[in-house]
């Protein structure tokens, strides 16, 4: 065959083989996001050069950064939101970047990643340390009331079987069949939170780790399916009790207190913003948040929509 | 970016790096077997089919639509479906890389059956008409999936680095990936050229 159609086939092979990276880079931005430090420059207000919400890949964070952008249009602000960037090994380094201004985060997830092992269960105590622990330019607002937590759920048959309560008893069965496996997105390989503070702290010992998403259809159809043990959750998910999934508690503390707080640049936080997102953290309660989760996972709602009904059922905004 | 072409090279060359479950040895093994088996199973299927409907001359029509049909099928939309219905299992991988190799291998077969003016024949390749490697090519390049769903292969790390902001590793994984596509092509084309070496091109 002529040569000529090989190179073509090797384009087309080569075009493809960079079609799936670039398919999960469009859910994740890999380095910087527009390769600029922002339009506007230190000292420039919200309302001058508008803001840009970023969101993490999962349900929950972008039902939140609809909700700020809610609130905040409302506040008169100009908002940009850039949906399901990635895991937080991604968000955090485009909000220094200055890609995005504002990102909904959780405090004991946020400190884990900032300083390692600093996290307590106290939520005055763990907004102090964040406050320590946040490099120069970015800052946290105060924490709302609603929180969630990563969990770690089995079904109930697995819980029944083997008598699960605590970690500290997946450790030891996992001692005993040496078999366990466990269903996460595949940070959480690297997590202290996750399979690493699992390990340390309880001795929890897996067979396999399987890279699965963050709380969404893949994880959840593996657990009901049998196919893991155990998997990484979050408790605003109404499908843990939906399926009479056994969330196994943690006496140890591993897992932190995770009430929801703004992660914010520095150069965006004026008053107009601070005042609308503490509104917001006041009156969003961890129920309701559940219930808007549940809303878009198990209804198929827009985010967006979800969020805007909300906001006006709240009098946060028209 | 010199720094992580510098750490990307030492990546790819250190020895802990290509040994254990996670060396890149064992996932070019797994990647290796994904491709070639579905491939394999494509082209059980997709051969017979193609060979079939060159040789009757009927449902040329239907054949020409099931390709462009599979090249509009997304893929990783497939795999989490049969996710969804078989659960945790090869089955996804498998379904969704035989569905995307089978309508090339049908359409190839069926115009390498028919006995057409050469005209005609430049024009189908034109229109995407080609030889099999593609498929086997466009296999390789999109049996990263296989990670999607917590399975191995060179997807691991394109997906791994991706998730834990591990630049090298991402590249890493897509670089042995494109290698992997491009020495397959090679290998193809010379065994084709070899098998064909009396025939005019």
């Amino acid at each position: 065959m002529a040569l000529p159609m090989n190179r073509r086939a090797l384009l087309g092979g080569l075009f493809a083989a960079a079609s799936v990276p670039a398919l999960a880079a469009c859910s994740g931005g890999i380095t910087s996001l527009d390769g600029g430090n922002g339009s506007s420059g230190s000292g420039t207000g919200s309302s001058a050069g508008g803001l840009t919400i970023g969101t993490a890949n999962f349900t929950e964070n972008q039902v939140l950064g609809c909700l700020y952008a809610a609130v905040l249009q409302q506040a008169g602000v100009k908002v940009k939101v850039r949906p399901n960037l990635g895991s937080r090994e991604i968000v955090i380094p485009a909000l220094k970047a200055g890609d995005i201004d504002l990102l909904p985060e959780y405090q004991g997830a946020l400190l884990n990643y900032l300083a390692p092992k600093d996290a307590s269960a106290e939520p005055g105590t763990m907004q102090n340390a964040l406050i320590l622990a946040l490099p120069a330019g970015l800052q946290v607002l105060p924490y709302g009331q609603a929180a969630d937590s990563d969990c770690f759920a089995v079904t109930r048959a697995t819980a029944r079987k083997y008598g699960l309560v605590t970690l500290a008893d997946l450790a030891d069965l996992a001692k005993q069949n040496g078999k366990l496996v466990i269903g996460a997105a595949p940070e959480v390989k690297k997590r202290r939170v996750g399979a690493v503070g699992l390990q340390e702290v309880y001795g929890v010992e897996f067979k396999e780790f399987k890279s699965l998403d963050s709380d969404g259809p893949l994880v959840k159809g593996a657990l009901k399916k049998g196919d893991v043990d155990v998997a990484n959750l979050f408790t605003t998910d109404t499908d843990i009790a939906a399926n009479g999934w056994v969330v196994l508690t943690d006496p140890k503390n591993l897992i932190p207190s995770q009430h929801i707080v703004p992660l914010i640049a520095d150069r965006k936080a004026d008053d107009t913003v601070r005042k609308a997102l503490a509104r917001l953290g006041n009156v969003l309660t961890t129920d309701q948040l559940t219930q808007l989760n549940s809303q878009v996972d198990n209804d198929k709602k827009d985010p967006e929509d979800v969020a805007n009904a909300y906001a006006k059922e709240k009098g946060l905004a028209k | 970016m010199y720094e992580l072409i510098t750490n990307l090279g030492a990546w790819l060359t250190s020895g802990t790096q290509w040994s254990g479950y996670d060396g890149i040895a064992h996932r070019l093994a797994e990647h290796l077997q994904y491709s070639l088996l579905a491939t394999l199973i494509a082209a059980a299927i997709g051969l017979p089919l193609g060979l079939l409907i060159g040789h009757t001359g009927r449902g040329a029509f239907i054949a020409i639509n099931l390709s462009s049909f599979g090249r509009a099928l997304p893929t990783v939309g497939l795999v989490v479906l049969v996710f969804l219905a078989s659960g945790l299992s090869m089955w996804p991988v498998y379904i969704a890389l035989v569905a995307l190799a089978v309508p090339s291998i049908v359409t190839n077969t069926y115009a390498g059956m028919t006995a057409v003016d050469p005209d005609v024949k430049d024009a189908a390749r034109g229109q995407g008409m080609r030889w099999h490697p593609l498929a086997l090519i466009q296999v390789v390049a999109t049996a990263t999936i296989a990670a999607y769903v917590s399975f191995g292969g060179l997807g691991r790390y394109v997906l791994d680095g991706l998730a834990q902001r591990d630049l090298v590793q991402v590249m890493g994984g897509a670089v042995l990936v494109a290698v992997v596509a491009i020495a397959l092509d090679l290998v193809l084309s010379g065994v084709q050229r070899f098998l064909f070496r009396h025939r005019p091109a």
